[in-house]
Formats: C-alpha cells, sequence, structure tokens
C-alpha cells in the first residue's frame, strides 16, 4: 500500500490549529468536570446556547432606535432595559442569571453623529456583547486589532475600508471592565420610509462594533483575510 | 486541624435575577468625582492582576459618566468584594496618550473606564 493511499484514508482534519490557550481550556473544563463545578452535559448545554447568539437583536436594538426617538432614549441611558424590546435578557439567561465574567450586565450604547464616530475594541483580551451580538469575530480578539486601533484608529479603520474626514472626531471605546458596548450608527441616506427589518439588514455586526458604516443595498461584512495557521496540526 | 471553608457561592446569591454589576449597587459610598472633573490616571504599582492599561498611566482625563459600584478587578480576581468602588467613563484626547498623533485629527479621542484608586485630581 503505498503512502498516499494512507493518506486517503485519513479523516480530513477539523481545524488546521490548536492553540495553547485551547489546550489550557479544555485541561480546565475536563478539571471542572471532575471537581463537579459543572457537569459535561451542563457544559455541552452552554455551548448550544452561545452558538444560538447573534448579531440580529443588536441590529434590531439600532432599527427600533431609529425610528423611535423615545426608544432611542431609553436605549442611550439604558442598554440593558431596551435589550428586553429586542428579546434580550442580560439577567435572566444562560448559564448563570446575573451574567458571565465575560457578558456582565451592563450595556453601553454608544450614539454615532455625523461629526463623532466609535469604535469599540479590548484591549486587555476580548471583551464583548455576546449575548446580544453572538461570538465576536476572529480579528477582533487579534493582538493586531487590539494594539493598534487605540494608537492608530484611522490606519486601521482605512483598512476596513472605512475613511473619515478631519471634522470627524474618532472615538475608541476600550472596554475592559464591565461595561459592553455596541456603536449605533448613523442612519444613511435613502433609507426614508423603510421598516425595522428593512433597516435592521444594513446594520450588520462590522457596524455594531463600529469598523463599517450601514450603507443602502450592503447586508454583509467585508471579508477579512484568513491567514494560514501558525503551528499546523500535523495529521 | 480542620479543612478551612470558602463560600464560594456568596456571588451567586447575591447577583442571581439582579445582575453584576448591579447587585453591588449604594455600597460604595459617596462618589469623589463628578461628570466634568478633570483627572489624572496614578501609575501604581502592577502587583498581579489589574486592568488599568499602562497606556493611560498619567495621562489626565475628563469624567463622562458615573457608570456603576463594583468592587475592582484586581481585588475580584481574589474573591474579595468588600470595597466595591465607583466606576468612572472617561475621555482622554488621543494627543495626551500618543505624543506621536497627528495634529490633523487632534479631535480624536479615546473612552475607557476606571475605578476610583486609580484616580486623583488633575
Amino acid at each position: 500500500m503505498s503512502d498516499q493511499h494512507e493518506e486517503l484514508h485519513q479523516p480530513a482534519a477539523m481545524v488546521d490549529e490548536v492553540s495553547e490557550f485551547e489546550v489550557l481550556e479544555l485541561a480546565v473544563r475536563e478539571l471542572c468536570i471532575e471537581k463537579g463545578l459543572f457537569s459535561a452535559d451542563d457544559h455541552r448545554r452552554w455551548t448550544e446556547y452561545m452558538h444560538t447568539l447573534g448579531p440580529a437583536p443588536a441590529a434590531h436594538l439600532v432599527a427600533k432606535a431609529w425610528l423611535d426617538p423615545e426608544f432611542k432614549k431609553t436605549a442611550v441611558t439604558d442598554g440593558v432595559k431596551a435589550s428586553l424590546d429586542v428579546g434580550i435578557d442580560w439577567v435572566n439567561s444562560m448559564p448563570t442569571n446575573f451574567g458571565t465574567p465575560s457578558d456582565y450586565c451592563n450595556l453601553r450604547v454608544l450614539e454615532d453623529t455625523p461629526t463623532l464616530k466609535h469604535v469599540v475594541v479590548c484591549t486587555l483580551c476580548s471583551c464583548y456583547p455576546r449575548p446580544i451580538l453572538g461570538q465576536s469575530p476572529e480579528w477582533y480578539r487579534t493582538p493586531n486589532y487590539r494594539r493598534r486601533i487605540v494608537r492608530w484608529p484611522r490606519q486601521v479603520l482605512a483598512e476596513f475600508g472605512l475613511q473619515l474626514s478631519a471634522d470627524i472626531e474618532v472615538r475608541v471605546e476600550d472596554s475592559n471592565q464591565k461595561s459592553r458596548f455596541i456603536v449605533m450608527p448613523v442612519r444613511p441616506e435613502g433609507t426614508e420610509g423603510w421598516t425595522e427589518d428593512q433597516l435592521a439588514e444594513i446594520v450588520t455586526r462590522d457596524c455594531l462594533i463600529g469598523v463599517a458604516v450601514p450603507q443602502v443595498g450592503k447586508t454583509e461584512n467585508d471579508k477579512r483575510p484568513v491567514r494560514p495557521a501558525v503551528n499546523p496540526y500535523k495529521h | 486541624m480542620s479543612k478551612p471553608h470558602y463560600d464560594r457561592e456568596h456571588h451567586v446569591k447575591k447577583a442571581t435575577g439582579i445582575g453584576d454589576p448591579q447587585c453591588f449597587k449604594g455600597e460604595a459610598g459617596p462618589a469623589k468625582f463628578k461628570v466634568g472633573d478633570r483627572v489624572r490616571v496614578k501609575d501604581l504599582p502592577d502587583i498581579f492582576y489589574n486592568r488599568c492599561q499602562v497606556y493611560t498611566r498619567g495621562a489626565t482625563a475628563t469624567v463622562v459618566e458615573l457608570v456603576y459600584e463594583s468592587p475592582p478587578a484586581e481585588d475580584e480576581a481574589w474573591d474579595n468584594c468588600e470595597n466595591p468602588e465607583w466606576f468612572y467613563s472617561l475621555v482622554f484626547k488621543q494627543k495626551d496618550l500618543w505624543p506621536d498623533y497627528s495634529d490633523t485629527f487632534a479631535n480624536d479621542t479615546l473612552e475607557t473606564e476606571l475605578s476610583e484608586r486609580w484616580l486623583e485630581p488633575a
């Protein structure tokens, strides 16, 4: 039997690379299960729940606020309360009923204006409003984005295709305590008379992080470069 | 000798159904700073864990909001929840953080939150 034939019978790799942090997470998780802090079944249910989360509720929150000035006031002053109107209960939800160490219950909605543009980062690691925005994109967690966006925000935004003139104040929000942030962008022109669903479609995840602005006809995030694994797993 | 007993559930009991940081509301006492105050970030020693980014140390900022009360992360990391503090949202001029930041974009700012122990009047 040739080596090549042998290769054909190997199962395909599920991931290119397993990082040291993933190995650490596995080890800690198994210890927790062994010590009885939570069961393997708890972990499975939590993971499945996390995968049901996505940016749709946050997009609807923004669309609703564009349409209803009263709701906009609530959104800006009490994000947790406003989230209830789009079906997200920060407090009474899995797994703890008081938020989790990475999803404390203090959502702040950052309102952009024609002269102020917000962009969110967590320079410490990966704070992200998961209950209302789902899992963060890979680039959001990279040291590359975290280090550079605080120091060269305009250059990094330009890499995302967003070039802003000097009369617009760029405000970087470094979310490294217990507040979590979404950006409420300015409602674009050409959307007069649109319904909440139509508006929510153009409020993409990238708009809610602040690295993009909503555009008529654009309902998807731009593709980011995929870099090859540094230490590829050898099969 | 008996094994020491740690109450590992005190935080769960306190926060369930209320939320964190909401469960610490009213525990920090009167706030030392108010909205509009100018403050400087102290350069306290980095022993073990804290969340005060080095790039903010020594820089001056404006308080824009008193956001919540909570034990600071550097205490909470050791399960010490006995001394909650006020947390402030601070806005820095980018020029004050990065000396080489372009003058063309002198309006640019950065906002972040810090607890009271890290701040002194500027």
